[in-house]
């Protein structure tokens, strides 16, 4: 089986797993939305600024919140099958790709539908054109939130408070992602110019994936 | 034709503790070596240092011919065959999508998938979930995928346990098979008895040492 | 004919009778036709309130007397709360944005809390679908369904609390303030969808039951397991 044949094959398990337990569908997505509903009246702000404050709170949530959908207990192997992972040839790289794949559609589904909640509860001043790099914001958020919580997954494998602890990896690490996204819609809103912020979004996924492939194995090392 | 497994003055260090001090030993083609020792005395340890999946901190050795602790590893693992204590499933799939997801990790014919189930038993019970299963229902599963596999070293902890007297013929098949086509079989567990019955040679681990059975 | 057929059908009946009533009612002179929405919004959120009380009571019942079936029916009840809950919300949103422009305001405790009242009981249906023993799933939804039901007094009286954009009760115990012609048809479609509830309910005790003899019948993994057929491991 070929790098990409291993890593498609780990990500279509992965994502049979999650339409069948729906850890994603059923918990977090709920979460992030409590949280939305929650924000305002724990705050108690002025009900005309909470427009302006919906994007801000959209990202926030997303990045806190997308944490848990990387960090999900399907994506946490458990001793034996790593092992058994490690005796079928499964390259670790392979293994970090799909886990990656199948973690970036959850998390980019997760990302849309808590998106449109925002614009439904916070109504916010959407500027003419959005949809196209909000969109692309959201997709290049997701891959890169995805790979920080895939490879903090594998830093914290096995460990006592895997999820808290790797919550506290992934956070203060995923400021460049916050920086870009937000600062997409804010560009746009002010008529400036958002590819640099795109480019440090890319920039900042690919900078992940060839860390994630150049550390598998090391990391699989360090797990055992 | 050479050993298939030397290791030369190995040791092996976790957590701080010395788990396996200076062990030497030699495997050969066609062999079953049986591991016997009280709880705790670091077989399981051993079993995952000849399957490669840790490294020696002392000393060293070769499986299938790669050097233990290099990148050499990675090319015969696929050639280890194990099942150790845990059930190495997705407890979530069933266990025909089990074996199914091993299978095609590991490259081999999918085709003959449905063979070992009917061999193994579990041909009509293969659409269950691992939740609903029972633990010799996994072994059996492990079983089925090993048929498939044909590791050249297949390495065995305490895997007769719990099982009924059927799923224990299925790892004698298994051993049998094993050593029929040039590879070797480590056997590990406390029932001295039984790896007398079954290993052609017994050694056992104490305090991190092997030494023969008197 | 099966009972729950006959439930259905007449339930189906009943609200297309209550939508009838609906849709010749005379409006409000300020809403407009939007006014009409009031007979779906409100009865839906009432038997969502209900079906949570059900939920409630089926909780302690089975805390009580540990029987399966309470635990059948704190769940379904949940269920078709939550639907219930879903579709009120939807249709308030619909006609806060037709009457007041906005389909969500912050101004509006009962919307608020009704939609933290919704997210509770997913919680409940989540804690449900993570719990695999059914003695445990048991246990753990009826306390939690007991303690969740607080949520539905503080949506009731939400509006009294708060002086917020919704309107307060138009059925208050001091009379009606709305005409006698839309109170009828208000009354008739809280009756036709309490009665849906039912129907439903009964309809998903039915599926819940038949789910528990198919698990029930099909825990002997044993019997599908068969001897190994040694001869054949050479055809692998």
């Amino acid at each position: 089986m070929s790098f990409w044949d291993q890593a498609l094959e780990v990500a279509r398990i992965d994502l049979r797993i999650e339409r069948r337990i729906g850890d994603v569908l059923r918990i977090v997505l709920p979460f992030a939305v409590v949280a939305l509903l929650v924000f305002p009246l724990a705050l108690g702000i002025e009900l005309s600024a909470i427009s302006r404050l919906g994007p801000a709170v959209f990202w926030a949530i997303g990045i806190l919140f997308g944490m848990q959908v990387a960090l999900r207990q399907t994506a946490d192997d458990r001793p034996e099958r790593r092992d058994l992972y490690s005796l079928l040839g499964l390259d670790p790289a392979a293994r970090f790709v799909g886990r990656c794949l199948s973690g970036s559609v959850l998390m980019a589904g997760f990302l849309l539908v808590l998106l449109i909640a925002t614009i439904v509860l916070y109504s916010p001043d959407l500027p003419p054109g959005w949809p196209t790099p909000v969109f692309a914001g959201l997709a290049l958020t997701a891959i890169g939130l995805t790979e920080l919580g895939t490879l903090a997954g594998e830093v914290t494998a096995g460990l006592r408070n895997r999820t808290a602890l790797a919550s506290l990896i992934v956070a203060p690490l995923a400021l460049p992602i916050v920086i870009g996204a937000s600062q997409t819609l804010e560009s746009l809103a002010r008529d400036a110019g958002i590819l640099r912020w795109l480019i440090l979004l890319v920039a900042t996924d690919l900078a992940l994936a060839v860390a994630g492939v150049a550390l598998a194995r090391p990391l699989e090392e360090a797990s055992r | 034709m050479g050993a298939l497994v030397v290791l030369e003055d190995s040791g092996v260090t976790l957590g701080g503790r010395s788990i396996l001090r200076g062990l030497s030993l030699s495997l050969g083609a066609g062999e079953v070596l049986g591991i016997a020792g009280p709880n705790g005395s670091g077989k399981t340890t051993l079993l995952r240092l000849l399957a490669t999946l840790l490294r020696p901190d002392r000393g060293g050795g070769q499986v299938l011919g790669a050097a233990l602790g290099s990148a050499e590893v990675y090319q015969v693992r696929r050639q280890i065959g194990m099942i150790g204590h845990t059930p190495a499933v997705i407890g979530e799939l069933s266990l025909r999508e089990n074996l199914e997801h091993a299978i095609r990790l590991a490259g081999a014919d999918p085709s003959r998938i449905e063979p070992a189930l009917r061999v193994v038993g579990l041909d009509e019970a293969a659409h269950r979930t691992v939740e609903t299963s029972s633990h010799g229902m996994l072994r059996r599963t492990e079983v089925a995928r090993l048929l498939i596999t044909e590791p050249r070293l297949l390495l065995l902890d305490e895997a007769y346990s719990g099982l009924d007297f059927y799923a224990q013929e299925l790892i004698d098949a298994l051993i049998e098979r094993a050593t029929a086509d040039g590879g070797a079989v480590v056997v590990v567990s406390h029932d001295l008895r039984y790896l007398v019955e079954r290993a052609g040679r017994v050694l056992n681990l104490s305090a991190g040492r092997l030494e023969p059975v008197p | 004919m099966n009972r729950t057929r006959i439930l259905l059908g007449t339930a189906a009946l009943a609200v297309g009778v209550g939508l009838w009533f609906a849709f010749t009612s005379p409006v409000d002179r300020l809403q407009g036709e939007f006014s009409r929405i009031v007979n779906i919004h409100a009865p839906f959120l009432w038997v969502a309130f209900l079906a949570f009380g059900v939920t409630a009571l089926a909780s302690i019942m089975w805390l009580v007397r540990k029987t399966p079936r309470w635990d059948r029916l704190g769940e379904a009840s949940a269920e078709l709360g939550v639907v219930f809950t879903v579709t009120g919300l939807f249709t308030g949103m619909v006609w806060g944005q037709a009457v007041w422009g906005r389909a969500w305001d912050w101004g509006d405790a009962r919307l608020a809390t009704t939609a933290v009242m919704l997210f509770v009981y997913l919680g409940y249906l989540a804690l449900r679908g993570a719990t695999p023993d059914p003695e445990m799933r048991a246990r753990r939804s009826a306390i939690l369904g007991v303690v969740a039901v607080v949520q539905v007094p503080l949506v009731y009286f939400s509006v009294y609390m708060f002086r917020t954009l919704h309107q307060t009760p138009s059925i208050r115990p001091d009379g009606a303030t709305m005409p006698p012609e839309m109170l009828t048809a208000l009354l008739v479609n809280f009756l036709a969808i309490t009665y849906l509830y039912i129907a439903l309910l009964v309809a998903r005790l039915d599926v819940a039951r038949a789910e528990e003899r198919v698990a029930i019948e099909s825990a002997l993994a044993g019997d599908a397991v068969k001897p190994p057929r040694l001869t054949e491991v050479e055809d692998v």
